[in-house]
């Protein structure tokens, strides 16, 4: 029923499931739900909670710390 | 993006679903009120399940599975009759309360008619549709959204759409495919068809904003030669949870709606009042007039030479349900994102035993909803283009509709408008 999987980016969809956030940053529960988008090169996961109401974006950034607002 | 089970949960509609039982909590339009007229039951899908639809001699309405509890035949081939809906196939009789009150080839003093109840849910009319609440009881109240209920010219759109409801909501919440998909697109189409498409849709989004609000999300917009002061803005227009959106300016007023039928047909419907905001004098109306807006030529390609058009083309090619596992969204999908939050939020709500957004309990007139007036800042010129631009270009109506508009012009332009916004 569902259109079939695009296999172009099977590799971004097992990236999904891998990275995206399992526990909210306010109370530990399991995220009610999380959807991933893109700003330039950083992944953002944005979430809500069902057990607290937490609500924000979570953004890995690797070992690199950057200081500047990037261009946008 | 999301994984698997988090796009099966979302787009799910069927009962006993997380979401299917957020969708039962609200009324559907199910029929025109004008065929219950031409003919007093209808077979209906509403969220994956058939009803039979009916209207009594005296006017009243009444909503049953299609299945008779006795052998299963359709109840939608049914005898109308004042005291509720007779099975064609042995004539048992069921109430709008959904009782079985007469079961003819059986004793009268048993009480099996009792073992029966059809499980009726509610049907009302309102502004030339006849809607329906199939949910648990007690119902909460049919909402009057003020483009049911508001004076004006009217007349529905409607095609049913081989896609799920959920992609078509994600574009509500999607002001910049506005610029590409009504703007550059149109523009290619009309260079090759020899039109010339609106040129306040091709307006590039300076700035885009969400906030929810208690009958779902309104949705902001900054265009180009624009600011916040400007409607778009500082008014915007909502997304209505969980299938709607209203739209208009410029003297149209417009709800569009997105029945879920089943979990992959969508019921797309173009609720259109005209009321210029001055000059307007009202034309009556018997039956609300209703027209299919065409989604594919003999060859089988989408028909994207209007606003709607181009609108379905992007919704049904997405596929039946989108793929939401390999999809890219970006920082200007955000609205998406959130519409998504609110979707889960209300699944926990019902989960836990209250009402989700947007139901109502209480007793009321009409519900006003924000919605600028002066779209895209381009003025009455707004309501030209969604004549000529639009789905309305299809409607039986457009003679009378465009007369109104440029009647009501006249008028305040001569000084005489008698007309005023409401």
């Amino acid at each position: 029923m569902q259109a079939p999987p695009d296999r172009r980016f099977a590799a971004d969809a097992e990236a999904h499931r891998r990275d995206a956030p399992r526990h909210c940053p306010g109370c530990g529960a399991p995220p009610a739900i999380v959807t991933e988008f893109w700003e330039g090169t950083a992944r953002r996961f944005y979430c809500s909670c069902s057990g607290c109401g937490w609500t924000g974006e979570i953004t890995p950034t690797g070992d690199v710390a950057v200081g500047h607002e990037p261009e946008h | 993006m999301l994984t698997a089970e988090q796009n099966d949960e979302l787009t799910q509609v069927d009962a006993g679903t997380p979401m299917g039982e957020v969708l039962r909590r609200y009324w559907y339009p199910v029929a025109f009120t004008r065929e219950l007229a031409e003919f007093p039951v209808k077979r209906v899908e509403l969220l994956g399940e058939f009803f039979a639809l009916w209207r009594s001699p005296s006017g009243r309405y009444g909503i049953v599975p299609e299945a008779c509890p006795h052998r299963k035949a359709s109840l939608a081939y049914g005898v109308v009759e004042s005291d509720g809906l007779r099975c064609p196939y042995h004539g048992w009789v069921f109430d709008e309360a959904g009782a079985c009150v007469e079961q003819p080839a059986e004793r009268d003093d048993t009480r099996f008619g009792a073992r029966v109840s059809a499980q009726a849910g509610v049907a009302e009319e309102m502004g030339g549709l006849v809607w329906a609440y199939v949910g648990p009881g007690p119902a909460p109240r049919l909402p009057r959204f003020d483009t049911y209920v508001m004076e004006g010219f009217r007349d529905i759109g409607w095609a049913d759409l081989p896609c799920n409801y959920v992609q078509i909501m994600e574009n509500a919440v999607d002001p910049h495919h506005v610029e590409w998909l009504h703007g550059r697109y149109f523009q290619f189409i009309g260079r090759h068809e020899g039109f010339t498409s609106p040129a306040s849709f091709a307006k590039k989004h300076q700035k885009v904003g969400f906030t929810p609000f208690e009958w779902g999300i309104i949705k902001r917009r900054v265009l180009e030669g624009a600011s916040e002061d400007n409607d778009d803005w500082k008014v915007g227009h909502p997304l209505v949870f969980p299938y709607n959106m209203r739209v208009g300016g410029g003297g149209v007023h417009q709800m569009q709606i997105r029945v879920p039928i089943n979990r992959t047909t969508t019921r797309f419907m173009l609720y259109t009042v005209h009321r210029p905001d001055e000059g307007y004098e009202h034309v009556e109306q018997p039956v609300v007039p209703d027209y299919n807006i065409p989604v594919v030529d003999e060859k089988g390609r989408h028909v994207v030479n209007y606003v709607e058009g181009q609108d379905i083309m992007a919704w049904v090619t997405q596929g039946a349900i989108t793929d939401r596992t390999t999809e890219h969204l970006g920082r200007s999908d955000i609205g998406v994102a959130m519409l998504r939050k609110m979707f889960r939020e209300q699944m926990d709500r019902v989960a836990r035993g209250e009402d989700p957004l947007g139901t109502i309990r209480e007793e009321h007139e009409r519900i006003d909803l924000p919605c600028e007036k002066d779209k895209f800042h381009a003025g009455a010129q707004f309501a030209l283009d969604f004549c000529d631009m639009g789905s309305t270009r299809f409607s039986p109506m457009l003679d009378a509709i465009k007369k109104i508009h440029v009647s009501a012009a006249e008028r305040v332009a001569s000084g005489s408008a008698s007309g005023s916004g409401s």
